[in-house]
Parts: C-alpha cells; sequence; structure tokens
C-alpha cells in the first residue's frame, strides 16, 4: 500500500480525519492512500488530491509538497528525513500566514529566439533566458499588485506573462480578494488572475522556485 | 479564491500545467498501435520542454557554470533539431503533440 | 461562477499542485552533461505509460 504524499504539517491533528497522518521526525506528513497499482497521471486522482489539499488548508498552513511521490511509510520518511528541521522552523514561522499568488498575462509575448541563429549552444540558452526574464508588465500595476497583496516575489515563469507570489495573514484573505476587485476596475484591459489561499509553496521550496 | 479579468485571454494565454498531463489513454491494442508513433513523441516532446524549463530555472537561480551552460544549451538545441526531425517524419504538427485534458468540467 | 471561471479555478488547483511545492520523488533524475535536472512530471507521464502497458498485457 502506497500514499500520495501531500504536505508537511506542524502537528497530527492539522491533518486528520482529513488524511492520512505519518509521522517524520518532529513533524507530520499527510497522504492519501491509493493501491500499489494506481497510476500517478490519473486526472481523477489529481482532483481528489486538489480537493484534499483545500480541506487541509482550511485546518492549518502546511508545506505543499510536489505532486508526484507516493511510497510507503519508510519510503516517504528516507525522502523527507533531511528536510524535516528547515521544514519545520519555516512552519513556526509562518504558522498564521497563507500564500497568495496573482499571474499576469504580459502584453507582448517574447519571441522565442531561433536555433539556427545560434553557433554556440550556450548562446542558445543564455538568449532563451533572456527572453524569459525579458517580460514584464506596466510598472503602475506591478506597484498596484505590491499595494494590494504586500510584499512578495515576482517570478518569470514563461515567456508570456509574469507571476507575483505573496505571503498574507489567514485573516487577510477576504481583504485581498477586495482588493482584487479593485485592480480589475483600475486595470480593465489587464489580463490577470488573483487566485488562493495556497499552503506554502513557493516560500517553501529553497531553490526558490 | 479566484478573481480574474478578461477570462478569455487568461485562459489562452496563461501556460497552466493541463497540457502536461497526457489523455487517458485507450489500452484496445488497436487504438493504441495506430497512436503509437504521436503518444511516443508526445511524450519525448513533453520530456522536451520538462527539460528546458528545468534549464531556465537553474539559469534563473545562477548555479551553473559556463562549461554547464555550453552542454546544457547544446543538448536543448540537438533535441529540438530531433523533435522536428521526428515530427516531420511522421507527418505529425504542433498541434497534433498537444496534450491536453479533455473538456474540462466542475469537481465537487 | 460562470463556466470559464470555474475552468480556470480548476487549472489553478492543478497547476499549484503539479508545478509548485518541495520536490522530493529522486528517482527520475535526467542529466546532461553532468549537470542534474530533475522532472517530476515525467514521473506522472512514465506511471501512466506503465499503467497502460500492464493493462495491455492483461
Amino acid at each position: 500500500m502506497k500514499s500520495v504524499i501531500i504536505g508537511a504539517h506542524l502537528q497530527r491533528d492539522d491533518i486528520e480525519p482529513v488524511a492520512e497522518a505519518l509521522a517524520v521526525g518532529d513533524l507530520f506528513l499527510s497522504g492519501l492512500p491509493v493501491a500499489d497499482d494506481q497510476p500517478l497521471g490519473d486526472r481523477d486522482l489529481l482532483l481528489r488530491v486538489a480537493k484534499v489539499r483545500a480541506a487541509l488548508l482550511d485546518r492549518a498552513t502546511f508545506i505543499a509538497i510536489r505532486y508526484g511521490f507516493a511510497g510507503s511509510p519508510p519510503e516517504v520518511a528516507s525522502k523527507c528525513a533531511a528536510h524535516v528541521e528547515r521544514w519545520r522552523a519555516l512552519l513556526e514561522q509562518h504558522r498564521d500566514e497563507v500564500e497568495m499568488t496573482l499571474k499576469v498575462v504580459a502584453p507582448e509575448q517574447q519571441p522565442r529566439p531561433d536555433r539556427r541563429d545560434f553557433t554556440s549552444g550556450g548562446e542558445y540558452l543564455k538568449a532563451l533566458h533572456a527572453a524569459t526574464t525579458a517580460v514584464d508588465v506596466d510598472p503602475d500595476f506591478r506597484a498596484a499588485v505590491e499595494n494590494a497583496i504586500g510584499k512578495g516575489r515576482w517570478l518569470h515563469r514563461d515567456q508570456a506573462s509574469l507571476e507575483f507570489a505573496a505571503l498574507v495573514a489567514r485573516d487577510a484573505v477576504e481583504r485581498v480578494r477586495v482588493a482584487g476587485e479593485e485592480l480589475k476596475q483600475r486595470f480593465p484591459r489587464v489580463p490577470f488572475l488573483l487566485s488562493g489561499p495556497w499552503p506554502l509553496e513557493v516560500f517553501a521550496d529553497d531553490r526558490g522556485e | 479564491m479566484i478573481v480574474a479579468n478578461d477570462e478569455a485571454t487568461l485562459r489562452q494565454q496563461l501556460a497552466f500545467t493541463d497540457s502536461m498531463i497526457p489523455e487517458r489513454i485507450s489500452a484496445d491494442p488497436e487504438i493504441v498501435e495506430n497512436g503509437l508513433a504521436k503518444l511516443v513523441l508526445s511524450i519525448i516532446e513533453l520530456i522536451r520542454r520538462l527539460l528546458e524549463k528545468q534549464a531556465l530555472r537553474r539559469m534563473d537561480a545562477g548555479n551553473l557554470s559556463d562549461d554547464e551552460i555550453e552542454k546544457l544549451g547544446t543538448a536543448l538545441m540537438k533535441l529540438e533539431e530531433k523533435m522536428n526531425e521526428l515530427k516531420r517524419t511522421f507527418g505529425l504538427s504542433d498541434d497534433d503533440l498537444n496534450l491536453k485534458l479533455g473538456p474540462v468540467k466542475m469537481w465537487e | 461562477m460562470d463556466e470559464t471561471l470555474e475552468e480556470l479555478s480548476l487549472l489553478e488547483a492543478l497547476d499549484h499542485l503539479l508545478d509548485r511545492g518541495v520536490v522530493i520523488a529522486g528517482e527520475a533524475v535526467i542529466s546532461i552533461g553532468d549537470v542534474d535536472l530533475l522532472y517530476l512530471g515525467l514521473n506522472i507521464v512514465l506511471a501512466n505509460v506503465d499503467a497502460i502497458v500492464r493493462t495491455g498485457r492483461k
């Protein structure tokens, strides 16, 4: 029997009875038990896990573990042992906070560099990277987003959009939603998507993804 | 909670990861065989995209040596070239290789 | 919520599930020129293909 691992939580009560709790070091991991031959790329399973994730977030903030790992308790423990200390510190620091994200479509798509224009692989990769980081949006809009949500990080995920992620107090989510509606009014032609609350995702990954 | 401005543009322009999830593929041997080239190439294309994405994230993090950047970049170029060759050989377009979820329905 | 908004909401939930968070699955590591590039997305694809192959054999 294996379990799809969902997140890392401070207390067992943060998990049960919504999901199964596995103790690892001082922390508890949440899991959804599935059959051993259950494929992970199953849409129904994905939707179930997304739903459980939302229910878990209602109880308490947790560290989001990227979908894709399912294992037995000993396998889970061995994968997570090295991370537990760092996770515990993050969870204690951000106990009452959740993540909010805002995606915005860039007004111009950066053209993708054509590999045939390059003889050096390194130059090609650098050009690809430059095209991604060149994506930007109206500075007024950027400032308005930071005002509406709070201090956070701007991330370049691809060549056509920009993303903002911030931690906000749990009881500030409604205020952020209202501010989002105001942004809609103020910038009617900027296509953006404000969503949340989310568990610690961007702010949990030490590789800054 | 979600606040969206201009849903149509968002749906079209934002790169959601749904395109990375393979459609539920039939296990009927005849259907599988006919669709095999498409399946294989779709998977290779998915891998290529993921590799590129991850290489770009490593560039962002700034923890690659010049030598590593050169090797990664060259490998990505070759992978892209190979994919284009394969697509031409099997007469498949980018649209043919687009892996998407079926019609998205409301979930409870 | 109208249909497009529902769809966006669903896509957002899946995007946050699949493309964010701490990576712990370490089996599928692809290296290019000694640079380790780790792909969770690959786990999902391979797991799906594996299930299809096994179903076909039954």
